[in-house]
C-alpha cells in the first residue's frame, strides 16, 4: 500500500490578480444588499430576481468565459469563479440565470449545434432567458434512468408525452433542457435510449404546475407534456447519448460554490450578533472557528476541481465528495447559529438573523437532495473506491 | 518551483517504498518499547530527507513546506515510528536562527519554556515525544525581552517516561536552571506561537496520511471479508460508512496540504488552525467508522488498525487540539468583525 490517494485534489493556486475584479463585484453588490431581507439572504443564490440578473449581464458577468461570438467575454475560469463566489458570499439572488450559466450554456457550447449556440447563448449572456433542468419524474427520482417521458419520431421532429417533477423554477423559466426517452424501455434498457432536448415551455401541450413546498412557497414544479411537438433542431447532442451527456455535466454541477454557500450569509450575521453581545463565549467561538475552517477547506477542494475541469479532466468522484461535504456544511450552519447564540429563530422581518435562520432551517433539507441525493452520491463514491 | 514539486513527489515515492519495506510489526512494537529503528533512521539521513527544509545556503535541500506534504502523509500512512517530521522542522528552525545543527534526531517541545535573566531554562511537565531517542530538542522560550529559540541537550534535562495513547515514546521533562546549548532570537518566520503552528501542521498532515490508510484498509476489508454469503462491501450500509470515511479523508488531505502552503506564505497561524480543526474533526469521525467496519477484529492488539487509530487520537491533541484552534480562530474572526470575514477568508 502506498500513500497515493484514490482521489486527486491537486492544489490550485490562483495566479491571477483578481483583487480589482473582486472590488468591482463588491461595489456592485453593495448597491443592492441593503434591500435584501433575512428571507432574501436565506434564499441567497437560490433567489430568482430577473432584474438583478440583467444588471449582472450588463456588467458582462453572465457567461463571461464564453467565446465573444456568442456574447461572452472570453474571461478566465478563475475570473468567473471570483465573480460567482463574491456574489454567493453576499447572498445575491442568482437563480434567474444560474442554471443557464452553470449548466445549459456550457452544455450547448460543448455539444450543441452551431445554430443552437447562436440562438441561445447570447440570450443567456444578456440575462434574457432562464433555463431549468428536466430530470426527475414521478417514477424516476433517485432512480433517474427509469425515465418514462418519451419522444417518438414524427415528420420534422418528435412528439413528446410524459411528465417531469421537482423541476426548480420551471414556472419562471422559458426553456428546459430535458432528459427524455427516445428508445428502449425504462425497465430493461434504462441508461440506453435517453436523449437531451431543448424544450420551450410555452409550446402547446406543455403545462407547468407549481408545487407548494414546506416553506409555503413555490420553488419547484410538475410539468406535463401532452403531444408536444419538438422540432428536429432542438435535440441536444446525439440521439441516445443523453445519459452520458447529462453525466458529463455533473462534475460542474456538484463542485461549485453553490454547493457550500447556501447558508453562508448566516455567518457574518452571526458574527455581528456575537460582537453585539460583547464577544463570543468559548462555545460560540469554537463554532465560528469551525465554520470558517471548514469553509476554507471546501473552497480549496472546489478550486482544485476548477483547476482539473480547466485542464479538461472530469473529476466526477471528487465533485461528488465536495457536494457531500458541502451540503452537510450548509445544513449544519443554521444549527450552529442557534447553538452559538441561543437564538430562537422566527420569521420576523425586523430580525434579519432570526428570519434567515428560520427560513434556512426549513429550506436546508433540500440541500442534500437537489443535484443527486446524499445516498446516491455515497453509492457513486463507494463505486469509485472499488466497493461493490 | 516545479522542479522542487518533482523532488517532493520523488521523495514521497522513495519514502513510501522505504516505509513499506521497513515498518514491520516488529518495528512498530519495538518502537512502543522505546527502541528507535536505527537502520531506518540511518536510511532517512542517507536519503537527505531529514535536511529537506533546511535552506540550501545552510547545507540543506531547501524544499518548500508544500513539497513536504507527501513526506508527512507517508509518515502517517505507514505509521512510521521515527521523529522525521520533528527533525525536519527542528533543523529548519535551527538553520534559520543560525544555530549549528547537532547530529542525530531532534525532538520538539510543544510547550513554552521560560528563560531567566541568567540564560537558564525553566519548565515543568513539558511533554516531549521521542525524548529518549533524540540527543537534543528544540524549544521556544519566553525570555526577558521576547521569545527565543533554544537548542537543549537531552542529557542535561531530567525526564520521566510519559504514557500516551499512540505509545510513541514520550518524556515529561522538568527543567530547573538548565543551560541550553544555544539560544537565538526567534526567527521572524516563526511568529508569536513559536513552533506550535508548524507542529500543528505536521500532525494534521500526518493524520491525513493515517486517514488515507484507514480508507485503504476498510476498502480492502470490505472487498474480502464475507458475511451472509457476500463481501461486506456489497452491503449498502457498509458502502455508505466507507464513503463517509472517504469524504473525511479527502477533506483532511486537502486541509493538511493547505496548512503546509500557508507555512510557505509566512502566515502559519490561519493555515494551522484550518488544518488542525478540519483534520481533528475528520479523524474523530473516520476512526469511529473504521472500527465499526472492522468489528471486534479491529480492536484486537493483533490487528494493525490500532497503530493508525491510536496515532490519530494522540495527534488530535498534539500541536493543540481542533477545539483549541477553533476557539482561537473564532475569537479572532468575531473581533475582526463581519465585514472582514469573507475578505480575510479568501486572502489567508
Amino acid at each position: 500500500m502506498t500513500t497515493t490517494s484514490t482521489f486527486n485534489f491537486e492544489p490550485y493556486e490562483i495566479s491571477e490578480d483578481l483583487s480589482a475584479l473582486r472590488k468591482e463585484v463588491r461595489a456592485f453588490v453593495a448597491e443592492f444588499a441593503p434591500c435584501w431581507t433575512g428571507h432574501d439572504l436565506g434564499l441567497g443564490w437560490f433567489g430568482f430576481d430577473l432584474e438583478f440578473s440583467r444588471q449582472l449581464a450588463r456588467r458582462g458577468w453572465i457567461g463571461m468565459t464564453w467565446p465573444k461570438q456568442y456574447g461572452g467575454l472570453e474571461r478566465s475560469t478563475m475570473e468567473r469563479y471570483t465573480v460567482i463566489e463574491e456574489l454567493m458570499a453576499a447572498g445575491a439572488p442568482l437563480m434567474a440565470h444560474w442554471i443557464a450559466e452553470r449548466q445549459s450554456g456550457p452544455l450547448l457550447l460543448r455539444i450543441g449545434t452551431e445554430a443552437q449556440r447562436q440562438r441561445f447563448l447570447p440570450l443567456i449572456t444578456r440575462g434574457e432567458i432562464s433555463f431549468c433542468i428536466g430530470l426527475s419524474e414521478p417514477d424516476a427520482g433517485s432512480d433517474l434512468a427509469a425515465i418514462r417521458s418519451r419522444a417518438t419520431r414524427v415528420e420534422g421532429g418528435w412528439r413528446l408525452n410524459g411528465r417531469k417533477i421537482w423541476t426548480t423554477n420551471a414556472h419562471k423559466c422559458q426553456f428546459m433542457i430535458a432528459l427524455i426517452r427516445t428508445a428502449g424501455s425504462p425497465e430493461t434498457e434504462k441508461h440506453k435510449g435517453l436523449s437531451q432536448f431543448l424544450i420551450d415551455l410555452s409550446w402547446p401541450g406543455v403545462e407547468v404546475r407549481p408545487i407548494k413546498d414546506l416553506t409555503g412557497e413555490e420553488h419547484f414544479n410538475e410539468i406535463v407534456f401532452e403531444d408536444v411537438f419538438i422540432p428536429e433542431d432542438m435535440l441536444v447532442g446525439q440521439e441516445g447519448d443523453g445519459w452520458a451527456q447529462a453525466n458529463a455535466e455533473l462534475a460542474f454541477e456538484r463542485s461549485g460554490p453553490d454547493r457550500f454557500f447556501s447558508s453562508f450569509p448566516l455567518l457574518p450575521a452571526a458574527v455581528d450578533a456575537l460582537a453585539a453581545k460583547g464577544g463570543p463565549d468559548r462555545l460560540a467561538a469554537r463554532r465560528i472557528g469551525e465554520a470558517v475552517a471548514q469553509l476554507t477547506v471546501l473552497r480549496q477542494m472546489s478550486l482544485s476541481i476548477q483547476g482539473m475541469l480547466e485542464a479538461g479532466k472530469m473529476p466526477g468522484q471528487e465533485a461528488a465528495l465536495v457536494k457531500q461535504l458541502g451540503t452537510s456544511y450548509e445544513q449544519r450552519t443554521p444549527e450552529l447559529v442557534r447553538e452559538a447564540l441561543d437564538l430562537k429563530p422566527g420569521l420576523h422581518q425586523d430580525d434579519r438573523l432570526g428570519e434567515m435562520t428560520a427560513f434556512l432551517t426549513q429550506f436546508s433539507p433540500t440541500f442534500s437532495l437537489r443535484g443527486g441525493a446524499r445516498e446516491i452520491l455515497r453509492g457513486i463514491i463507494a463505486k469509485g473506491l472499488g466497493l461493490r | 518551483m516545479s522542479d522542487n514539486m518533482n523532488v517532493g513527489a520523488m521523495l514521497t515515492e522513495q519514502l513510501d517504498r522505504l516505509f513499506e519495506k521497513s515498518v514491520t510489526r516488529t518495528v512498530l512494537v519495538d518502537a512502543e518499547a522505546g527502541k528507535l529503528p536505527e537502520a531506518l533512521w540511518a536510511e532517512l539521513e542517507n536519503i537527505g530527507v531529514t535536511y529537506a527544509l533546511v535552506p540550501e545556503e545552510s547545507g540543506g535541500v531547501g524544499l518548500s513546506w508544500a513539497d513536504t506534504v507527501g513526506v508527512w502523509q507517508a509518515i502517517g500512512f505507514h505509521a512510521a515510528p521515527v521523529p522525521l517530521g520533528e527533525t525536519m522542522i527542528g533543523r529548519w528552525a535551527l538553520a534559520l536562527a543560525g544555530i549549528d545543527i547537532p547530529e542525530g534526531p531532534l525532538a520538539i517541545a510543544e510547550d513554552l519554556l521560560q528563560l531567566d535573566a541568567a540564560g537558564a531554562l525553566h519548565g515543568d511537565g513539558i511533554k516531549l515525544p521521542w525524548a529518549d531517542q533524540a540527543g537534543h530538542f528544540v524549544a521556544v522560550a519566553q525570555g526577558q525581552d521576547g521569545l527565543r529559540l533554544c537548542l537543549v541537550r537531552r542529557a542535561d534535562v531530567v525526564s520521566a517516561p510519559a504514557a500516551t495513547i499512540s505509545r510513541i515514546p514520550c518524556g515529561r521533562l522538568s527543567l530547573a536552571k538548565v543551560a541550553p546549548v544555544a539560544v537565538a532570537p526567534l526567527p521572524a518566520a516563526l511568529g508569536p506561537l513559536g513552533l506550535l503552528a508548524h507542529l500543528a501542521v505536521l500532525r494534521a498532515t500526518q493524520m491525513g496520511g493515517c486517514l488515507d490508510r484507514l480508507l485503504a484498509l476498510c476498502v480492502d476489508y470490505g472487498n474480502t471479508r464475507v458475511q451472509f454469503g457476500k463481501p461486506l462491501g456489497k452491503f449498502q450500509a457498509i458502502q455508505h460508512m466507507i464513503a463517509t470515511l472517504a469524504e473525511q479523508a479527502a477533506a483532511a488531505r486537502v486541509a493538511g496540504a493547505f496548512g503546509c502552503r500557508s507555512l510557505d506564505k509566512g502566515d502559519p497561524e490561519f493555515g494551522a488552525a484550518v488544518a488542525k480543526i478540519q483534520v481533528g474533526q475528520s479523524a474523530t469521525a473516520a476512526a469511529a467508522i473504521a472500527h465499526q467496519v472492522f468489528g471486534a477484529m479491529g480492536v484486537t492488539d493483533e490487528h494493525s488498525l490500532h497503530f493508525f487509530t491510536r496515532r490519530l487520537w494522540q495527534w488530535r491533541d498534539e500541536g493543540e487540539s481542533e477545539h483549541w484552534w477553533a476557539e482561537r480562530l473564532g475569537r479572532y474572526v468575531v473581533s475582526a468583525g463581519s465585514a472582514a470575514l469573507w475578505p480575510n477568508l479568501i486572502n489567508w
